[in-house]
């Protein structure tokens, strides 16, 4: 069988289409990268050559090849402390000018979406507790949610991998986790109980209509596997979720101002993050 | 003080919500002074496709932008073609990011746009055939090439055909060489539109 062959001018044709659709950009030094998992998908959609995969990955009308080779040029794994920067940012940038602006009897509410196993909810509620001195006399309420009722399910058990566990530092491993008899590490009941998690589709409004109020949402790593109306959906969700002044972090390949204009953007030392507007 | 639990979520704001949730109720809503309640209005509109009318005249007028953000999501997730008919409204405003927009929400409607699409491209103000082009640069349609040789060959525009040009630069195939060195002969003394469809030309060869 002749092998596939990605030509330069392939690379480029592609390289365009694909920043427009997904904001991703692929550096020459990515080249190998890409033309591998291009060819991989080729032999996968049986289409024999880049012209009819482009073909395909442009036209079809589901976009279901699009997501396909999305996911694939994308990295799906998560472990606590996951792009920490942006916990940095949140106890270092975000929560002190919240909390400026918050009556000191509010309680402070943080939504991290997908929740996936745990590791991101699990890792705010570690950073508040770990590294932010005003926990000490402000409430905060942390909510997570997921699509995914099984995945929900594991979360709330809070029981992970050595590997999810090992960016966390050993102080903050011993201190909070307890290492099971099959080797796994089990969380601490008081963080487990810290965390909210609850069912929800982020594309659908009876879903999401209830979510309100919120000063910080965390949406990483998910908006790049939507379609582009979906993530508009989305988008449209997270504004109403959100209270005026507040802010949203989404993963370092993913951009709001791609989807949207109704956040602006905030460069802070750690982190770029969206802001809703102010009330006028 | 802590990490606090509390059972029930946020619910919403009852005076943003204080009207009738039906067709009508919203449609009145469309005009209430508290953009956050107009905006509500729009997103539940999303069920009624008898709210077309109504959300596009509002549209007009609409000075919030959040809103107007919302009544386009709206419009395209009802989709169909009265819907289209009000953005293809919105490409003849004088308004630039009004257009944008409607731009934007037409690529998400390949089914209810092709019908449109060739009396688009043959409209006589310029500027709206520059924007179907550029509808047809995110449009998931399998005549998209077919109706970017269209115009290469029979526009008389040369902006429209260096639009259309660029596109093709993606998208050609060997179907549209033919009409490719045909612009370059029409078009012999523009270098942007020479250089282009070498380019395309170019990428056609080598795919």
């Amino acid at each position: 069988m002749e092998e596939t062959h990605i030509t330069t001018e392939d690379f480029m044709k592609f390289r365009e289409f694909f920043y427009r659709k997904t904001g991703i950009q692929f550096e020459d030094s990515k080249r190998y990268f890409v033309d591998k998992r291009l060819v991989e998908r080729i032999e996968a959609t049986d289409s024999g050559n880049f012209r009819t995969y482009f073909t395909l990955l442009r036209f079809q009308s589901g976009g279901e090849e699009l997501q396909a080779l999305t996911n694939t040029m994308t990295v799906n794994e998560t472990y606590f402390f996951r792009e920490e920067y942006q916990f940095k940012c949140l106890v270092n940038s975000l929560l002190p000018e919240i909390v400026k602006k918050k009556p000191v009897d509010s309680t402070l509410r943080i939504w991290s979406i997908p929740s996936s196993s745990g590791e991101e909810p699990y890792s705010i509620a570690l950073y508040l507790t770990e590294y932010w001195p005003d926990i000490a006399h402000r409430d905060v309420e942390l909510i997570s949610s997921d699509i995914d009722t099984s995945i929900l399910k594991k979360a709330r058990a809070g029981k992970y991998s050595e590997r999810s566990v090992q960016h966390l530092p050993a102080v903050l491993l011993q201190r909070h986790f307890r290492r099971t008899h099959d080797g796994e590490y089990q969380i601490s009941d008081d963080l487990r109980q810290a965390v909210e998690f609850s069912r929800v589709n982020l594309s659908e409004p009876a879903d999401t209509r209830h979510y309100r109020g919120f000063d910080v949402i965390f949406c990483r790593n998910l908006l790049i596997y939507f379609d582009d109306l979906s993530r508009q959906k989305a988008a449209e969700a997270f504004y109403d979720a959100l209270n005026p002044g507040g802010y949203i972090c989404l993963g370092h390949a993913e951009s709001m101002s791609r989807i949207t204009s109704l956040f602006r953007v905030r460069k802070f030392p750690e982190a770029i993050v969206y802001q809703k507007p102010e009330a006028r | 003080m802590a990490i606090v639990k509390r059972v029930q979520t946020k619910t919403v704001d009852s005076d943003e919500r204080s009207r009738p949730r039906d067709l009508a109720g919203l449609v009145v809503n469309l005009e209430a002074p508290n953009a956050t309640a107009r905006r509500w209005a729009v997103r539940d509109l999303a069920q009624f496709s008898e709210a077309v009318p109504a959300l596009v005249e509002r549209l007009e007028i609409e000075t919030d932008a959040t809103v107007r953000e919302a009544i386009f999501m709206t419009l395209t997730e009802i989709g169909d073609a009265t819907a289209v008919q009000g953005l293809v409204k919105c490409l003849r405003s004088e308004e630039a990011a009004l257009r944008n927009e409607a731009i934007e929400a037409m690529k998400h409607l390949p089914d209810a746009v092709a019908p449109i699409m060739a009396g688009l491209l043959a409209d006589p103000v310029p500027d709206v055939r520059i924007f179907a082009v550029n509808i047809l640069e995110s449009l998931r349609h399998p005549d998209v090439e077919k109706w970017l040789i269209e115009v290469i060959s029979e526009d008389s525009q040369v902006n429209v055909c260096a639009t259309a040009v660029d596109l093709l630069g993606e998208v050609g195939t060997e179907a549209a060489i033919g009409q490719l060195e045909a612009l370059k002969r029409r078009f012999a003394d523009e270098p942007y539109i020479l250089f282009a469809a070498d380019l395309a030309l170019r990428r056609i060869g080598e795919a």
